[in-house]
């Protein structure tokens, strides 16, 4: 028997020589809803929308329909999918922005086809195919180096350091919204001694870091959380920009050959639906995943999860007999500090930095009540 | 003339428990120019992919028909919150990437919502009773606070509850 079933179906029609409207249908085991649009030909801009739920998870979920309207205007480019993923999907329902996204690329699928059958009428030699750019290449855009500032050259640190290493700047890292110097304002006001840039898939340069560390007069270090197909891992001590997914054994033999540090980051972040926590994962089952035979440390204090899953991993790594870190994966104002790791030793650099990790001499510190 | 459809599409995924400790679920999209499929078997409790297929069976669109082998690259890999970032990276240049992208993550999507039904069919019908226990399932899983509408710091079914995140 099935455990669970869904049937998403959108269907398009040219309702007249400026306009399609397309009918969109989700149906499975907990939701029913539909959508209507109305779109420009060939301009693909959304004209009007009409959502309707045959049944929902709760009696709430009515509130979701007026936000549709928000989808009028829209034009079914190549940021569609964010803009109706960020409007409807977060302020409103997930499965209806799911819909509407389907409901706009079934659309844009119709113009292809409208223009080979024009194509046809008219004798022009042309296939689908042809109308079908092929995909640009992810990985290729070329990221816009974060501007360093400059300045003086600040006071010493002292001993015993309090660093926030796991915090995210824009534009180094497109989903956060906080740049270097909000960052560092940040930190400071928290009563840190240092931030670790750890932003995704990006490698600082060591001279813009420098004089990022002179002009606020704060240590500011450098790290990467890496994307592997087990997961994120923070990487201290390699000098390579890895870009995309990497597999965790390449990765792993990078870093050791590198004398770098790696930390699992968030090992049991959850998901944003109900359920999964119900699944009855235990220590020893989590102990047992491949990844933490293959990182030096994890972290156990992170904010972007909640309490459980960071006691969880906290389990965890005490049963495998892991050193532990705290940080906040800040991206937005507010995060930074909330977790950090403190460091009895003193750092003023990347090297005091990774000797201290690879002595395993720091405990995470939770700063959330300060 | 009919108001005829120029273009079609059925999306359809399904989960089945195959034994206590795995599921399958798959992803099929059948349309006007395309035909392709994604299956995968996940391990409970760690939701662990432990196998992926994926086949394009027609494309009017070009490319390549025929299995593709790069999904494979995503076994090992566990169902969890960064898996569209892992699924995307990992298969980007793979033939018709995109639309396998989206069906594998419908089959990751299936798995979780599996687990979201099985939650769900506990909830009273009666308003004190569906309050009560959405207001628990919120605080077992904050992320689910202001995730929508229904679940937004005014909505009814949210009342009173004050969230602090870890």
């Amino acid at each position: 028997m099935l455990k669970f079933a869904r049937n998403t179906l959108a269907g398009v029609c040219r309702k007249d020589k400026d306009t399609l409207s397309v009918h969109g249908v989700l149906e499975d085991d907990i939701y029913g809803l539909e959508v209507d649009l109305e779109l420009s030909f060939p301009g693909l801009e959304i004209l009007s929308v009409r959502g309707e739920w045959k049944r929902m998870e709760n009696s709430q979920c009515p509130r979701a329909i007026p936000f549709l309207q928000e989808t009028v205007g829209f034009r079914v480019d190549g940021d569609f999918v964010r803009k109706v993923q960020k409007t409807v999907g977060r302020k409103a329902c997930r499965h209806f922005a799911d819909l509407i996204v389907e409901c706009g690329d079934a659309a844009k699928e119709s113009v292809r086809i409208i223009g080979v059958e024009e194509a046809k009428v008219q004798k022009f030699d042309i296939e689908i195919g042809d109308l079908f750019v092929k995909p640009e290449k992810r990985g290729e855009t070329e990221t816009v180096s974060p501007r360093a500032e400059t300045g003086q050259r600040g006071e010493e640190p002292f001993a015993g350091m309090l660093i926030d290493i796991h915090v995210h700047s824009y534009p180094a890292s497109p989903c956060s919204s906080l740049s270097v110097r909000e960052i560092i304002e940040e930190a400071k006001a928290a009563g840190l001694d240092g931030i670790c840039l750890t932003d995704h898939g990006y490698l600082w340069n060591p001279a813009d870091v420098e004089e990022l560390r002179q002009k606020h007069g704060f240590l500011v270090l450098r790290g990467n959380e890496v994307t592997t197909e087990q997961g994120d891992i923070l990487v201290f001590g390699l000098e390579e920009d890895i870009k995309g997914v990497i597999k965790m054994d390449e990765l792993r033999e990078k870093v050791l050959a590198a004398g770098g540090f790696m930390v699992v980051a968030h090992p049991f972040r959850g998901f944003l639906t109900f359920g999964v926590g119900y699944l009855g994962l235990t220590t020893e089952k989590a102990m047992a995943r491949p990844v933490f035979q293959q990182v030096d440390a994890v972290e156990v204090l992170n904010v972007k999860v909640s309490a459980e899953e960071n006691n969880f991993a906290a389990q965890v790594a005490k049963g495998l007999g892991l050193p532990v870190t705290g940080g906040s994966d800040a991206h937005s104002a507010g995060e930074v500090g909330v977790y950090a790791t403190r460091f009895p030793a003193v750092i003023r650099n990347e090297r005091d930095f990774l000797n201290a990790l690879r002595a395993g001499n720091f405990s995470p510190v939770s700063r959330r009540n300060r | 003339m009919p108001n005829m459809l120029c273009f079609s599409r059925n999306r359809c995924t399904t989960v089945e428990q195959v034994d206590a400790q795995t599921l399958r679920s798959s992803c099929r999209i059948q349309d006007t120019l395309m035909d392709a499929c994604v299956e995968v078997l996940v391990k409970v409790p760690d939701l662990e992919l432990v196998d992926v297929k994926s086949e394009i069976r027609r494309s009017d669109i070009g490319g390549q028909i025929g299995v593709i082998e790069d999904v494979e690259k995503a076994i090992g890999s566990r169902i969890g919150p960064g898996i569209k970032k892992i699924i995307r990276g990992l298969i980007e240049h793979s033939p018709h990437a995109e639309q396998i992208a989206i069906l594998f993550e419908e089959c990751c999507n299936g798995v979780i919502l599996s687990f979201t039904k099985d939650v769900l069919v506990h909830v009273p019908k009666d308003r004190a009773g569906e309050k009560e226990s959405f207001t628990a399932i919120v605080r077992a899983n904050p992320r689910l606070y202001n995730s929508c509408a229904a679940l937004s710091a005014d909505s009814p079914l949210m009342a009173g509850v004050e969230l602090e995140r870890s």
